[in-house]
């Protein structure tokens, strides 16, 4: 199976044609946004990553900024800023550009000063989007294809409906070639020990062990145990009966392909199949990290509550506009109004009410996982408007 | 239409309920792909809990998703209702300890 995405010069093929216009630190972000929104085909990359932290995090800042510059529906990159910014603007542009995309740096510091810094800006970004435009659209397999998944606000459903059929979609790309990165390091405690089992290779099952380990040592630090508090009340009141019962549901959206290997965060696949990185269970961390790893597409799991009543749901703060979000609901209650059932992309709801079953919901959901590959708008790409910036996992401590 | 409980995989000996089900109501089976039986249950199961699809020992594993999800702390008729009155985590140390 195929679908019409734009050749890139790595050998990737993208499924967007945008030039990104990246803020290198917090500071720059009004001059990245105001270039690109001055600009059709460009969009900013604005976040919340200041110079004021340690080693540890700028080097996960600059794997996700450079990585999202790399991402193959990124046309090609301008790196704005200050100028004096950790990661440095020209690290940053260093990076991208072994993706041997066009790539440029510009900062204040060596500018002749701000306005010509900002008629530079515009200019280049005009120069990058109309040589994008002339790329056309041409048929790859979907093996080049790579996609991501977070689930929020799971609910008794999630397991068997929204996360089973994502499980489903996830492993027949893995079957076209593809490759599929989950991750919620704290969502997969309790399952941990069954997912190692799905690792490829004893090495890949330590390593999984590992950042496990690592991720309940940190909250562990803090006072808190997870194994101790899981499930909650309210996760029992709804049916789940053990941590095991939790996770698994949690876990469904894997599928059950083999895992090829363990990813740190932000880190890009050394090959094809099904990985499991790092990252905690922030939707935003998690939207910036799977699409510096170089997810095409981003798969969004709603379960009840509040997720899946208003459209701004939480997944869509902080999103990358130039990654699509196929937004997905499974729940126990009807949408309240009509509004509400338009604002996803999959409605798996049907496994519940017994009107489809797990396949074909998968099924129309692989079809339009290729529509949107290959161009087709989501109902989120189709509402922009109000806007955050991405989060930038941290973990260390602020100067 | 009928009640109906899915059973996730077909080594699973437990199923979710889709609907709230009532004790002695007779309910539609399914899988990932559709329909594959009927069974009674004979306690109440709230949805999105799960039943019994088989009888279980006492200390046998709970199978959900293909996967352990806990054991059984009492024998576990066909059909009855199955949650933290009769399973617990099999992460647990003493559970650990008994496998």
């Amino acid at each position: 199976m195929e679908f019409l995405g734009y050749e890139r010069p790595d050998g990737s093929a993208g499924i967007r044609n945008y030039v990104a216009v990246i803020s290198s630190g917090r500071c720059a972000n009004e001059m990245a946004a105001t270039i690109a929104d001055a600009v059709p085909g460009a969009v900013p990359v604005i976040h919340t990553h200041v110079c004021v932290r340690f080693k540890d995090d700028n080097e996960k800042a600059l794997r996700v900024l450079s990585g999202i510059g790399s991402s193959p529906n990124v046309a090609a990159a301008v790196v704005v800023g200050v100028g004096c910014e950790n990661p440095s603007p020209a690290i940053i542009a260093g990076e991208i550009a072994k993706s041997k995309k066009p790539v440029k740096v510009l900062t204040i510091m060596e500018s002749d000063g701000f306005q010509s810094f900002m008629d530079e800006g515009l200019a280049t970004t005009r120069s990058m989007v109309a040589e994008a435009s002339r790329l056309q659209r041409k048929p790859f397999p979907l093996s080049y294809l790579t996609l991501g998944v977070k689930c929020g606000g799971s609910s008794a459903v999630s397991g068997i409906a929204g996360n089973a059929a994502t499980g489903k979609v996830f492993d027949r790309l893995i079957a076209e070639g593809g490759t599929a990165i989950f991750s919620e390091t704290t969502e997969v405690i309790g399952a941990d020990h069954l997912l190692a089992k799905r690792a490829v290779n004893e090495t890949v099952a330590n390593k999984f062990r590992e950042m496990v380990e690592r991720q309940e040592a940190i909250i562990k630090a803090s006072g808190e145990d997870i194994r101790g508090t899981q499930p909650t009340r309210g996760n029992i009141s709804e049916g789940l009966t053990t941590i095991e019962d939790k996770s698994l549901g949690a876990m469904a959206k894997s599928g059950t392909s083999p895992i090829q290997g363990v990813l740190e965060y932000a880190e890009k696949p050394p090959g094809k199949g099904l990985y499991f990185m790092d990252g905690t269970a922030m939707t935003s961390e998690l939207i910036s990290s799977e699409a510096a790893a170089g997810a095409h597409i981003h798969i969004y799991n709603v379960g009840g509550g509040v997720s899946s009543s208003f459209r701004c749901a939480p997944g869509w703060m902080g999103d990358i506009p130039f990654i699509p979000q196929i937004s997905v609901v499974s729940r126990q209650s009807k949408p309240r109004d009509s509004q509400e059932k338009d604002f996803f992309d999959i409605y798996a709801d049907t496994v519940v009410e017994g009107t489809e079953s797990v396949d074909e919901v998968a099924d129309r959901f692989f079809d339009e996982v290729i529509a949107v590959a290959s161009g087709k708008l989501t109902k989120r790409e189709m509402r922009r408007g109000y806007r955050e910036p991405i989060v930038l996992y941290s973990t260390g401590p602020i100067l | 239409m009928m009640k109906r409980a899915m059973r996730i995989n077909p080594d699973d000996n437990t199923a979710t309920a889709l609907n709230d089900i009532e004790a002695g109501e007779t309910i539609s089976l399914v899988s990932k792909s559709g329909p594959v039986g009927e069974m009674t249950a004979s306690q109440a199961v709230p949805f999105g809990h799960k039943l019994a699809v088989v009888d279980v020992k006492n200390g046998e594993k709970i199978l959900k998703y293909g996967e352990v999800i806990g054991l059984a702390t009492r024998p576990i008729g066909k059909g009855e209702y199955v949650h933290t009155h009769n399973v617990e985590s099999a992460l647990l140390p003493g559970a650990r300890e008994a496998k």
